[in-house]
């Protein structure tokens, strides 16, 4: 064993683990590199509240059927720490998720705008509570799953960098974390693919290889938004309203409660027309629903409040903006930046664009930071 | 390196005696079976029976196995519902700091059917033996539930108090007294309890047996039908392994005197260090009698569940309340009921020590707690 191995035995890692396939070949990859891993999963929701199936938002996990953060999906974190032989704990986060995810989503969604609670759960609960656990249990690094690279640029500072994975890349999500926690965090599958993920996952015969990948809110699971909102949220606070259309200002019918709808969203509008039309805005104020022809789903700028950056930005600079997960991103001018707010003027106008959701800046492959959509 | 244990409120090794009987068992019979291997199966289980029934002080036919000290706890609450009805008597007396299979089973009951009424236990000043007597006084009590010791505080209640107070208002009496074996002295002719729970596992055997003793002429009818075991107040086909390992364990029951001694020296060696080495440290229920095995800590500023995790990959396994059975630690309801904030409990510690515990161990463990908690005070 060489002395640099040597050393990096006696590294510790903190791997937080949902109990999917990412963050278990996470843990694998660290341990085969000779660290000392410790893997935690932060239970967010509590099973025993909802011992009914159909009462509860979160579809049960299992090794063949995957959703997030299910408590089947602890069990299967703690069997993959057996298989690996490392510690395994779990960390109550009920409280700090309800306050600092599910709060803040039904806040803003009553606001009128479409939130991310991704973003919330990996600022407050992943990349700051459990960093704080990480030196309490006496570790030198965080690691997760994430498809984000972490790499040194020429002065030696850490920086972000998107996945190889273009499709799985996640550096979206990562837009609010401190710059100075960076050169402690490790992504130990941030630059694969994949599939090649799943290989290593296989031939180590984890216990998740064949899970499926988690997709979309894991506590709204697969009954929706609608069915979420219904239940917990009072019904009063969403009452039926007119759907009033753009730009005439022309009431075209009624709906029952803006929390069915999304930005965007050309289906089951429930009026009649003769072009195909779109949710341009939910009105929250006059619990109105603004539809659109296509083209009016188009714009050219946009507000960003509350940002966070890795380097400095500066009017007049232009970036590659993506302004949700799934958008490819696109060219965009800082036009101004003053009291905790930027101006961003798009080359091309961008459809759909929504607040609530992230404006995240890039040049090339690296992450600059980001900001929430007004 | 072995870890040392210090969670024996949570459950204990099999000890050699235990894993001596596991390597000699034969007896794979079915004990209602008429042929030799029945019989043989039924015999062994009588013999197990008799000495459990000799080392607490009751008769043979006053032992029932269960599957555990759950299972002895519902049967024993359940199981006297009907008869208390029947005699206009709808009330159950219990206390705030039960073990889940009691304060649980008397939460699902019909609060049309039944009223329970729970005795509060500070603290500060512990069981509220006065509210008993005059709620007892006061109510048409059929039956009175409380715990011998306490799993978590270790605190010891006034059993034969309870008792003669119940008594006097003519109430039936039932004990959890699955903390008592190898901690206390356990005499059911002096204790004159009408129902107790015991559990295997927390006495050096093996975890899926339980007794639930029955005085006899208590009115208990049984929770689950079926052939006409245990005399017909428990169905289903004996554990006769778990049966014969307790019978066998269970003979240590007469060292328990000098095993206390020895254990509570430790543990106020342990409990001394601690509040002098590490500081601003309160012990719970300190003034109040308790198992002379068990302590729970509050070291201020120190999460336990932090505290729990440095010390478990240190190699020293204790535990921050009850175990709960998802593993997912959350403030111990006990400690909420005695008083004490989220914040306060949080910052507890349980510890319990076993039989086998040595100076060395402790020793060694409050070294590393000291080591352990300096760095993470260091870090607030």
């Amino acid at each position: 064993m060489s002395i640099e191995e040597k050393e990096k035995k006696r590294k510790r890692v903190l791997v937080a683990m949902s109990g999917g396939v990412d963050s278990s070949v996470a843990a694998a990859l660290l341990v085969e590199q000779g660290y000392d891993v410790i893997g935690c999963t932060m239970q967010v929701w509590d099973y025993s509240k909802t011992p009914q199936k159909n009462d509860c938002d979160i579809d049960a996990g299992s090794a063949n059927n995957g959703t997030c953060c299910s408590s089947d999906d602890v069990d299967d974190a703690r069997w993959v720490c057996e298989q690996l032989n490392i510690p395994f704990y779990i960390l109550n986060c009920e409280d700090q998720f309800q306050a600092q995810v599910i709060d803040p989503f039904i806040e803003s969604y009553l606001s009128g705008e479409t939130p991310i609670p991704c973003v919330n759960c990996n600022t407050f609960l992943k990349f700051s509570h459990l960093y704080k656990k990480m030196k309490e249990l006496d570790c030198d690094y965080l690691a997760t799953g994430h498809y984000a690279k972490l790499i040194l640029d020429e002065k030696g500072e850490h920086l972000i960098q998107t996945s190889e994975d273009e499709h799985k890349d996640q550096t979206y999500f990562l837009f609010t974390l401190k710059k100075e926690i960076l050169s402690k965090l490790l992504f130990p599958v941030g630059d694969m693919e994949k599939p090649e993920v799943r290989k290593i996952a296989e031939e180590k015969n984890l216990v998740v290889a064949k899970k499926k990948d988690s997709i979309g809110i894991c506590f709204i699971g697969k009954s929706g938004y609608k069915n979420f909102f219904d239940k917990h949220v009072a019904s009063d606070l969403f009452k039926g309203g007119d759907v009033v259309l753009y730009p005439e200002n022309k009431v075209l019918g009624k709906h029952e409660g803006l929390h069915g709808y999304t930005y965007g969203q050309r289906k089951s509008l429930g009026v009649s027309f003769t072009e195909p039309l779109f949710v341009k805005e939910l009105d929250m104020k006059n619990d109105r629903l603004i539809v659109c022809r296509e083209q009016d789903l188009y714009s050219s700028t946009v507000e960003v409040k509350d940002y966070n950056f890795f380097s400095e930005v500066n009017e007049g600079d232009e970036y590659r903006v993506k302004v949700r997960y799934q958008h490819k991103g696109s060219t965009a001018k800082i036009i101004s930046k003053k009291d905790n707010k930027i101006e961003l003027g798009f080359k091309e106008p961008q459809r759909s664009i929504t607040p609530g959701q992230a404006a995240v800046f890039y040049k090339d492959k690296i992450l600059f930071g980001g900001g929430w959509i007004k | 390196m072995k870890p040392v244990f210090l969670d024996h409120n949570a459950t204990t090794f099999p000890s050699k005696t235990v894993v001596k009987a596991l390597a000699n068992f034969s007896a794979w019979g079915n004990p209602s079976s008429i042929h030799q291997s029945g019989q043989k199966a039924r015999s062994i289980l009588t013999q197990a029976r008799r000495q459990i029934a000799k080392e607490i002080g009751c008769a043979p036919g006053e032992v029932i196995f269960t599957s555990g000290g759950s299972e002895s706890n519902n049967l024993a609450i359940k199981g006297m519902l009907d008869h208390i009805i029947k005699i206009g008597r709808p009330k159950i007396i219990s206390s705030v700091v039960e073990h889940p299979s009691v304060f649980n089973a008397l939460k699902d009951l019909d609060e049309n059917l039944i009223e329970v009424i729970r005795v509060p236990v500070t603290k500060e000043k512990g069981f509220d033996y006065e509210f008993l007597e005059e709620k007892l006084r006061s109510e048409n009590v059929g039956l009175v539930s409380v715990m011998t010791a306490n799993n978590e505080t270790g605190e010891v209640f006034d059993i034969d108090r309870i008792v003669e107070l119940a008594k006097k208002y003519g109430s039936f009496v039932h004990s959890d007294m699955v903390q008592t074996l190898g901690k206390l002295p356990v005499d059911l002719l002096k204790t004159r309890v009408d129902l107790a729970s015991f559990s295997a596992h927390k006495f050096y055997s093996l975890k899926g047996l339980g007794v639930l003793f029955q005085r006899k002429g208590t009115p208990l009818l049984r929770e689950i039908s079926g052939g006409g075991q245990e005399r017909g107040r428990r169905a289903g086909t004996e554990n006769v392994l778990a049966a014969v390992c307790l019978g066998e364990q269970i003979k240590s029951l007469s060292e328990t005197k000098d095993k206390v001694k020895a254990i509570k020296l430790l543990r106020d060696l342990m409990e001394t260090r601690i509040k002098s080495e590490i500081g601003d440290v309160e012990v719970l229920c300190e003034k109040r009698e308790r198992l002379s095995n068990s302590s729970m800590l509050f070291i201020n500023g120190v999460e336990g569940e932090t505290l729990l995790m440095n010390m478990d990959l240190k190699g020293y396994e204790i535990s921050t309340g009850a175990a709960c059975s998802s593993g997912n630690p959350e403030p111990s309801p006990v400690l909420i009921a005695m008083g004490l904030t989220n914040k306060e409990a949080s910052c507890s510690m349980r510890l319990s020590l076993g039989w086998e515990t040595t100076e060395d161990e402790i020793n060694g463990f409050v070294d590393t707690l000291k080591e352990v908690v300096k760095r993470l005070r260091s870090l607030t």
